[in-house]
């Protein structure tokens, strides 16, 4: 055995066109920006020839862009080696918890080195390794009787608003229990940790309510790794047939969810295909609730954007109307803290 | 002995097997993914047992990925995955090796 794994600098543009063109080859054509700036690790395998026969990524928790070619080797060799390589290199940074996107027809090789499937759609498969996995997550949300109405929501609040209080309480009014995801995702303006302090503190009150940590599972399904779909339009099918998936046949399936409530997306198309979706994968098992978003009055319905728009425009009273007293006290605490990372670009999501 | 943290240790490569440790609480779980599970599940188990039991480990969740490996790898491959998980890398237990 004579191979050896290599780091790839994809900012070296001759490195880059090699691990390109050896992709493209493979079948995987998009190398979109979003994909490959997330990227902190890439390997390559070469052959005794100096020949890359083999390459892998490392993006946070997910490993992507992983291809081989098998010629002159037992068939999966080169593909273990990679994947070893990879899940050894997460496990010295700490991470011992692995997810995989990729084409269905990869399944199985993934399936044979450890990884479990969690979700699929026609277009892209989600398998996950190691520990904690989604058993442990779920094990760890407090059970409620599957003869009681349970509901369920998932959020990001970015910030926690009174729009979204609207719609736990509505919940929590027609339903035993309502468990409250808040999606985990820190490129938002609001760290996902204030963002489940906001949303607790915001619903302390209504005494039916379970706030939980999205985890590895709700997460932005925009994010899902797409880079092996050249279609655009099949992208946000995928992403959001996935989403939908995973949310049902382990969310709401080990819970006991039977409604999953929405609010109206009168604003952004990308929400509403996903709302849409949801409506499309969820029922019969999960019936889907769309409530219409709280107004102000004057057709000006509460958004977590509007509430970043007014922080960035430096416009503090604007906001007070449209957020809980605590979401509001936070904001006015952390002003400054908040406009410097307006500052540094990094808002996202609603 | 407690696990405090999660450790790896192997590769998924032929004739090797990964081993992954972490916190347990109800006893020694096993999660084991072999093509020859049917034949040699029971004995990979009752190795990778046996070295849990050497350093007084009573509550893991264990995963192993098995790529063929023989026994004397099984045991070695645990032993790292133990050493690191306690965290005593550079404290070999002689009694167990």
């Amino acid at each position: 055995m004579s191979e050896q794994i290599q780091d790839i600098h994809l900012r070296n543009r001759m490195q880059r066109k090699q691990w390109q063109d050896f992709l493209v080859d493979r079948g995987i054509e998009v190398f979109a920006d979003q994909e490959i700036d997330v990227i902190d690790d890439t390997i390559g395998l070469f052959d005794e020839n100096g020949q890359l026969v083999g390459t892998g990524s490392i993006a946070g928790d997910v490993i992507k862009y992983i291809a081989v070619c098998n010629q002159g080797a037992e068939a999966g060799s080169r593909f273990n080696t990679v994947v070893s390589e990879l899940v050894s290199r997460l496990a010295q940074q700490g991470v011992f918890h692995i997810m995989v996107f990729t084409k269905p027809q990869y399944t199985t090789s993934f399936e044979h080195v450890g990884f479990t499937k969690l979700a699929d759609s026609d277009q892209g498969v989600l398998l996950e390794k190691g520990d904690p996995n989604i058993q442990k997550y779920l094990a760890a949300i407090p059970k409620k009787d599957p003869d009681e109405k349970i509901a369920g929501i998932v959020m990001n609040a970015n910030p926690f608003t009174l729009g979204h209080r609207y719609l736990v309480e509505t919940a929590a009014k027609e339903n035993d229990w309502v468990y409250v995801f808040v999606v985990n995702q820190d490129a938002s303006l609001f760290k996902t940790e204030e963002r489940v302090a906001l949303v607790q503190a915001g619903t302390k009150d209504l005494e039916n309510v379970i706030v939980v940590n999205g985890g590895s599972y709700m997460v932005s399904y925009a994010t899902f790794p797409a880079y092996f779909i050249s279609s655009p339009d099949a992208v946000v099918d995928y992403q959001t047939t996935l989403d939908a998936r995973l949310f049902k046949y382990w969310i709401a399936e080990d819970l006991h969810i039977q409604t999953r409530y929405l609010g109206s997306e009168p604003y952004s198309h990308t929400t509403d295909l996903y709302n849409q979706a949801l409506q499309r994968e969820l029922p019969p098992e999960v019936a889907v609730k769309i409530i219409p978003r709280k107004e102000l009055g004057s057709g000006d319905a509460i958004s977590a954007t509007s509430v970043r728009q007014a922080l960035s425009d430096g416009d503090i009273n604007k906001i007070e109307n449209r957020v809980p007293i605590t979401t509001y006290q936070f904001i006015v605490s952390h002003q400054e803290e908040l406009e410097a990372r307006i500052q540094k670009g990094n808002e996202n999501g609603d | 002995m407690e696990i405090k943290k999660t450790a790896l240790a192997g590769t998924l490569e032929s004739s090797d097997v990964q081993v992954m440790l972490s916190q347990g609480t109800n006893g020694i779980q096993f999660d084991l993914d072999s093509d020859v599970a049917k034949q040699y599940g029971t004995a990979i188990k009752a190795t990778v047992t046996s070295v849990l039991n050497a350093y007084g480990i009573d509550n893991a969740d264990v995963k192993i990925v098995d790529k063929g490996a023989l026994d004397m790898v099984i045991k070695a491959r645990t032993i790292a995955a133990v050493q690191r998980a306690l965290d005593i890398v550079d404290e070999p237990n002689w009694e167990v090796l």
